[in-house]
């Protein structure tokens, strides 16, 4: 004896039930809106927190060996051991310090400043990717007309000048001829850059510089071409104390986009060897007074003999403040760190007394994850919150699904009454409602993520449109570190929201299709 | 009719009670049916409003079940099948293959052509890959009965679209689709004018000569029952008489 339970008639069924109901196109609106806000706040903030772990990580390195302010000396010992390891891809030595810059306007604003080696830290970091002036073959994904200067034929030489300039932190001085060791600064810095909603960047070729008298005076914009910054920190005493102000004019060989505002708004790259003569943590005889006052020496420039004041004890080497290590591709960064650590105690062995002890640097090597762990930790929350959010409302429209189909099937009371008549069973009428429902899923799932990737995928000028139009600004790059909003969809969340959604679905109807099933086809046939 | 021993019973009906329940109150309306149907007869079945005679042609039809008293147990015997013990796969095949139903209301799918409204029942009898083999055929047959019934021109209408005559014509050609030995009609001209119901007894009449369909129907009216090989009353849940219709 065979009953089918599937057959052609409910698929011609579903067809036409789709097509002749207002109910099923609300429900799969439902799903439709559903998938897709799940898809776009999943990505988005997904993005953010991949984009924040990506760009944290390419600037810090992956583990860093820092001791502040003072710095530590034979640092270059240290990387070449670090080097030698099999985890470690390279490393590089920095100083990372505060100052006040002083800007082409004259406006003063507090700065991080990173003076680094350029070679090392290119291959530790991806340094020459973030620089911003520079000759490029195609517009940048969002400059939809082309309009970048980078992309100009008549500028390309510039451009070339302008990413050597950066690659060796130098620029010549177009007076004297002379090259001059040189800075790169964050592009947000100056507020001269001006970004557009393509995303690209169009330097002014001026700025207004305030005078007392209530005039104005015109300063250059494009720092790149001419423009230079006052630099100021507190040079160290031997015992490491800040003391006295040290400022020096850097010329500006090029501007930086890291993509992290807070980064591109408060951030100048300078020589390594720049800060630690500024700093005073370059190297330096150790001298000490001479107390006896007839003791003489012989002055080495003019062979005469002359009253010693003072004497060298010894040789202070340089200092840096931290070292920056890139991990192989794929290492554990916990087992690098620990390896970096191992590394360090050998180091200290080797300098007793001349570095600081491992014991006290244990905490002061740490992976880039940890060193952001606060703000990558909140990111993490603030997805996990908003989806549970959403996850709670997509829930509700599983109870949409529902409602809409019980007050379908009860309206189609006496179709089943008729389908049962005609031999149907109970599994086939089931079936036509979890048929439909997963019509309804399908429909609605692949309308919401087509939608939910369109969205997301031009967020940001969607979002660009709804700041001109109705002055409505959500994504503050102040406020969320990125200067663009995330706008990548990745393929497994789209699949997991799409499989949702058709899932909601099939379960919403589960219920009524139960319910039609159990109906006793008598009493549907005298239903009115 | 001649001797109605000698033919062959196509259904036996055997004290069959039914028993409605109102929450608590039970509501007897069968109260101990017995029937005997023939190969190729045409019965019809009288009684008043409330008699309980749609509920006899549920039950014939496997719709639906009698009452359960193991002292005197039901039967309702199709051919060599027993309904009243088959399992519910069982009962849904009967549906499909032996019996065809016309209901006094129609009974169409609003949302289906009258095309679609006579193939459904070919469609849920051969399951998916039976139907798409047997489309052709199927579609062939529909079309044909519709053209027996004039409904030729209305292939694509839907059931909104057509008079009630032309809809019970629909209904029936739907009945008849899967070529059922017995069609079991409830009152098919109770919701039509004299003239239509007419037509529409007419186009069964003629059916149950030429095809040699046995036929159970429903009616209150006394001369629709007199064209019938045989008539039954349904009188408070029993069957009052049978009798040979030109007694009437
Ligand atoms: N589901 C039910 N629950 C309770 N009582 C019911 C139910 N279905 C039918 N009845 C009752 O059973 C009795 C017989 O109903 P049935 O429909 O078989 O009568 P009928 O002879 O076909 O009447 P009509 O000529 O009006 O169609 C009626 O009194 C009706 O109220
Ligand atoms: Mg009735």
């Amino acid at each position: 004896m065979i009953v089918y339970t599937r057959s052609v008639y409910q698929a011609l069924l579903t067809k036409k039930y789709l097509t002749s109901k207002l109910m099923p196109i609300l429900a799969m609106l439902a799903v439709m809106l559903s998938v897709a806000t799940i898809l776009i706040t999943w990505s988005v903030m997904g993005g953010f927190l991949k984009t924040l772990v990506n760009s944290g990580r390419s600037l810090i390195g992956d583990v860093t060996v820092s001791w502040p302010n003072v710095g530590f000396a034979h640092y270059d010992e240290l990387i070449g051991m670090l080097e030698e390891d099999e985890l470690v891809e390279g490393a590089t030595p920095i100083i990372e310090t505060f100052g006040l810059i002083q800007l082409p306007d004259d406006r003063i604003e507090l700065i991080t400043i990173k003076g680094i080696d350029v070679q090392s830290y290119n291959r530790v970091t991806n340094y020459e990717d973030t620089i911003w002036w520079k000759p490029i073959d195609e517009p940048t994904a969002k400059d939809k007309d082309a309009s970048d200067v980078r992309l100009e034929p008549d500028y390309t030489q510039a451009m070339e000048m302008f990413r050597s300039n950066a690659m060796t932190l130098t620029r010549r001085n177009p007076e004297s001829g002379i090259t001059e060791q040189a800075g790169v600064l964050g592009v947000e810095v100056t507020g001269l850059n001006v970004r557009t909603h393509d995303g690209i960047y169009d330097p002014r070729s001026f700025g207004f510089r305030a005078l007392p008298d209530g005039g104005v005076e015109r300063v250059p914009g494009f720092m790149p071409a001419g423009g230079s910054v006052g630099l100021t920190v507190l040079s160290l005493d031997s015992t490491g104390k800040p003391v006295d102000p040290v400022t020096r004019t850097i010329p500006i060989a090029n501007e930086f986009q890291s993509g992290i505002y807070e980064i591109d708004t408060s951030t100048i790259f300078v020589p390594l060897d720049v800060m630690q003569e500024m700093l005073r943590l370059d190297e330096a005889r150790k001298v000490e007074v001479v107390e006896n006052p007839f003791a003489t020496e012989i002055d080495p420039e003019t062979g005469q003999r002359r009253p010693k004041r003072s004497e060298v004890i010894g040789i202070d080497p340089a200092r840096v403040t931290t070292v920056l290590v890139k991990a192989k591709e794929g290492a554990n960064l916990q087992q690098v760190r620990d390896r970096v650590y191992a590394i360090y105690q050998l180091f200290e062995d080797k300098h007793k007394g001349e570095v600081p002890s491992s014991f006290s640097m244990d905490n002061q090597i740490r992976t880039w994850e940890e060193m952001n762990a606060t703000m990558i930790n909140a990111v993490k929350k603030e997805t996990g919150l908003v989806l549970f959010i959403f996850g709670i409302v997509s829930f509700t429209s599983v109870f949409l699904v529902l409602a809409i189909f019980w007050s379908m099937v009860s309206e189609k009371t006496k179709d089943i009454g008729i389908l049962r008549a005609l031999g149907a069973s109970t599994p086939g009428v089931a079936w036509l409602w979890i048929r439909y429902g997963t019509a309804i899923g399908l429909i609605g799932a692949t309308v919401g993520t087509a939608v939910g990737i369109a969205v997301v995928r031009n967020i940001n000028g969607i979002h660009d449109w709804l700041g001109e139009t109705f002055n409505l600004v959500i994504w503050d790059p102040r406020t969320y570190y990125f200067i663009e909003i995330p706008h990548e969809v990745e393929i497994p969340k789209a699949v997991i929201v799409f499989v949702v959604g058709v899932l909601t679905c099939v379960l919403g109807s589960l219920i009524p299709a139960f319910r039609s099933a159990r109906m006793d086809p008598v009493k549907a046939l005298r239903f009115e | 009719m001649g001797d109605q021993s000698t033919q062959s019973s196509i259904l036996e009906v055997k004290s069959v009670r039914k028993t409605y329940k109102l929450g608590r109150v039970k509501v007897p309306v069968l109260h101990g049916v017995d029937l005997t149907v023939h190969h190729k007869e045409w019965i019809t079945i009288l009684g008043a409003s409330g008699s309980g005679k749609s509920t006899l042609m549920h039950l014939i039809g496997g719709l639906d079940r009698p009452d359960r008293y193991p002292e005197d147990p039901a039967s309702i015997v199709y051919g060599d099948r027993v309904i009243t013990s088959l399992g519910a796969k069982a009962l849904d095949r009967y549906r499909s293959t032996e019996v065809g139903f016309v209901f006094q209301f129609y009974h169409l799918l609003p949302e289906l052509d009258v095309l679609g409204n006579v193939c459904i029942g070919a469609m849920i009898r051969h399951g998916r890959w039976g139907y798409v083999s047997n489309r052709r055929s199927v579609e062939k047959r529909a079309k044909e009965l519709l053209e027996r019934f004039g409904l030729s021109e209305r292939i694509k209408h839907r059931p909104a679209e057509l008079s009630g005559g032309e809809r019970q014509r629909v209904a029936i050609a739907r009945a008849l689709i899967n070529e059922p030995a017995m069609l079991l009609a409830d009152e098919p001209t109770g919701n039509l004018d004299l003239k239509t119901g007419e037509s529409i007894l007419e186009v069964l009449a003629e059916l149950q000569r030429d095809s040699g369909l046995t036929m159970v129907m429903v009616t209150h009216d006394e001369r629709i029952a007199a064209r019938a090989d045989r008539v039954i009353r349904l009188l408070d849940g029993r069957v009052q008489e049978q009798t040979a219709p030109q007694s009437v």
